[in-house]
């Protein structure tokens, strides 16, 4: 299992190949990677298999990714996200 | 279409490649569809895989190589319909390439698209570190993480155990497994050994994972909210009588995780667009209708594993090997499987299928969950919907379904599409307060996209299509 960095909101955090986004998000430290539209609450990891989309991440720019249903990659830029993630 | 498959099989767990298996094997081409990035499903995760799924996937992979078996992994099925070739299945990328779609059809379909946990709003249940039971499992299974460090599992439903097992086994903290419903051995010796013996040995051996690490199992008991600010810091837990409501006093136990869930809600979207009737499970949520070789009420179109109501990856896998020698049966062929071993696993489905209703009654919901919704819990998350403006909806504007709770509030109308509140509301709901009705229940879940795709996807996709409908 090969491991490389990816970086989250600017910083390198290490991840392993096979390990999603959202595994390597917890490892990091955070537990909450997104904010809500109406409220601005913090959301994390909930269904944790791609079907409550509350684990929305910006990878490579691409808004509203799922980050439990997404593997990390050699190379990945995630931007935690606040609202729709277009604003 | 130019390049029609004999069965296109969506979801590759246990049912999906146990069809897909029994169809190749048979002499079908086999289009086999899934979201994640290897087979196995929400139960057989890589790495963690047990010798009867290596045997499957080296089975796989010899009907591959074959050239029987197409096994698209990372796609997302976000639409199915039948067209004058059969049946299409609409596929798009995965979230890295969401507006990669394609279409594969087939003369007869399997759909086996499992299922999530299933949820009950709480006071706190949108804090970061309160997650599925399901989300913990995935986690540790397929990604060697724990959730956290103090972790208490919550809900009801034999599946508690399991995920408490999981992370005990991975050397994790359980401050506790909360269940709402008495313990699992009374199901369990009501059912008898002879329903079960392997499920039953199985569910033995959580519990003594629990009682050798430490951990109590406080059945009859409830979380009724999760504390914190930033993220969960305790849950406040209190025994509750036989309908979930609070009797004893309240206690708090910390913790920086809360796995949480109440059964399953099966994946019931492709079914549901190509018609299929659906029905009431003994768990009382929606399952596809079918009969004993796993037919759906649409020609050419089969059903196996959770969403033929849930019941364990046993069950699944028996299920799909039933959809998969009925498939190809359907085309002519014959499946290459003894005579004995269709009807082993069709008595396994009734004895597994009679094993699971047991377990839905002991393990169903109670009303005694509404009492601790405060007006400002939220109910929908997507859509951050209060549950004082579901209660609007239903006492003072007369909504009388979950349908017409969302076209008021908005709740299911976010990008989950009522799969995580949809239970809820339809329990808040006058007419479906006590019983199920199904055909509200199934008018609430019709979404006419499983997944988002982009607008521009679609449009570029299905200008120059033409097709029946159902």
């Amino acid at each position: 299992m090969s491991e490389f960095p990816i970086r989250i909101d600017g910083v390198n955090v290490p991840a392993r190949s096979g390990q999603s986004l959202a595994a390597v998000l917890l490892v990091s430290g955070r537990r909450s990677w997104r904010t809500t539209r109406i409220a601005g609450e913090p959301r994390g990891l909930f269904c944790g298999i791609g079907s409550c989309f509350d684990c929305l991440v910006t990878l490579n720019g691409r808004p509203n990714v799922r980050a439990c249903v997404t593997l990390a990659e050699p190379g990945d830029v995630v931007v935690t996200q606040a609202g729709t993630g277009h604003e | 279409m130019s390049d029609v498959a004999d069965v296109v099989v969506v979801g590759a767990g246990a049912a999906g490649v146990s069809a897909a298996l029994v169809a190749a094997g048979a002499g079908a081409r086999v289009v086999l569809l899934d979201n994640g990035p290897a087979p196995g499903g929400q139960y057989h995760r890589p790495p963690t895989m047990s010798p009867m799924w290596a045997r499957r996937v080296a089975g796989l992979e010899v009907h591959q190589a074959a050239g029987r078996i197409t096994l698209r992994h990372g796609v997302f099925a976000y639409a199915a319909e039948r067209t004058t070739d059969g049946i299409a299945v609409h596929i798009r990328g995965d979230d890295r390439h969401a507006d990669v779609t394609e279409t594969v059809v087939g003369r007869t379909a399997v759909i086996a698209t499992g299922a999530h946990d299933r949820h009950l709003p709480f006071p706190g249940w949108t804090l970061p570190g309160v997650m599925a039971g399901g989300a913990a499992q995935a986690l540790v299974k397929g990604s060697g993480v724990l959730p956290g460090q103090r972790i208490v599992v919550a809900g009801t439903g034999p599946f508690l155990l399991a995920v408490a097992h999981t992370i005990l086994s991975a050397g994790g903290s359980v401050a506790a497994v909360v269940e709402a419903n008495r313990p699992v051995a009374v199901p369990l010796a009501r059912a008898g050994l002879a329903t079960g013996p392997d499920k039953a040995a199985e569910l033995a051996g959580f519990v003594r994972s629990l009682a050798r690490h430490r951990v109590p199992y406080l059945h009859r008991h409830r979380v009724l909210a999760a504390h914190g600010d930033v993220g969960v810091t305790s849950v406040t837990v209190a025994r509750v009588d036989s309908d979930w409501r609070a009797t004893g006093p309240e206690r708090l136990i910390a913790c920086d995780t809360l796995a949480v869930g109440f059964g399953f809600s099966a994946h019931l979207d492709l079914l549901g667009q190509l018609g299929a009737q659906l029905t009431t499970s003994a768990d009382g949520g929606l399952a596809v209708d079918v009969d004993a070789d796993q037919r759906t009420t649409i020609p050419g179109v089969y059903a196996a594993g959770e969403v033929t109501g849930v019941g364990g990856v046993d069950l699944a896998g028996y299920e799909g090997l039933l959809a998969g020698v009925a498939a190809a049966e359907s085309l002519g062929l014959t499946p290459r499987l003894s005579a004995a071993s269709v009807v082993h696993a069709r008595q396994r489905v009734r004895v597994l299928e009679r094993f699971a209703d047991e377990l839905a009654r002991a393990f169903a919901i109670r009303d005694g969950w509404k009492d601790q919704i405060t007006d400002s819990t939220i109910v929908c998350r997507c859509e951050e919907v209060p549950a004082a403006r579901v209660r609007e909806a239903v006492d003072a504007l007369g909504a009388p379904d979950a349908r017409t709770v969302k076209l008021l509030t908005r709740a299911g109308m976010g990008w989950c599409q009522g799969r995580i509140c949809g239970t809820a509301v339809e329990r808040m709901c006058p007419a479906e307060g006590a019983t199920h009705d199904t055909a509200a229940a199934a008018a609430a879940a019709r979404r006419p996209l499983a997944v988002p795709v982009p607008l521009g996807a679609i449009a570029d996709h299905h200008a120059a299509d033409e097709r029946i409908t159902p």
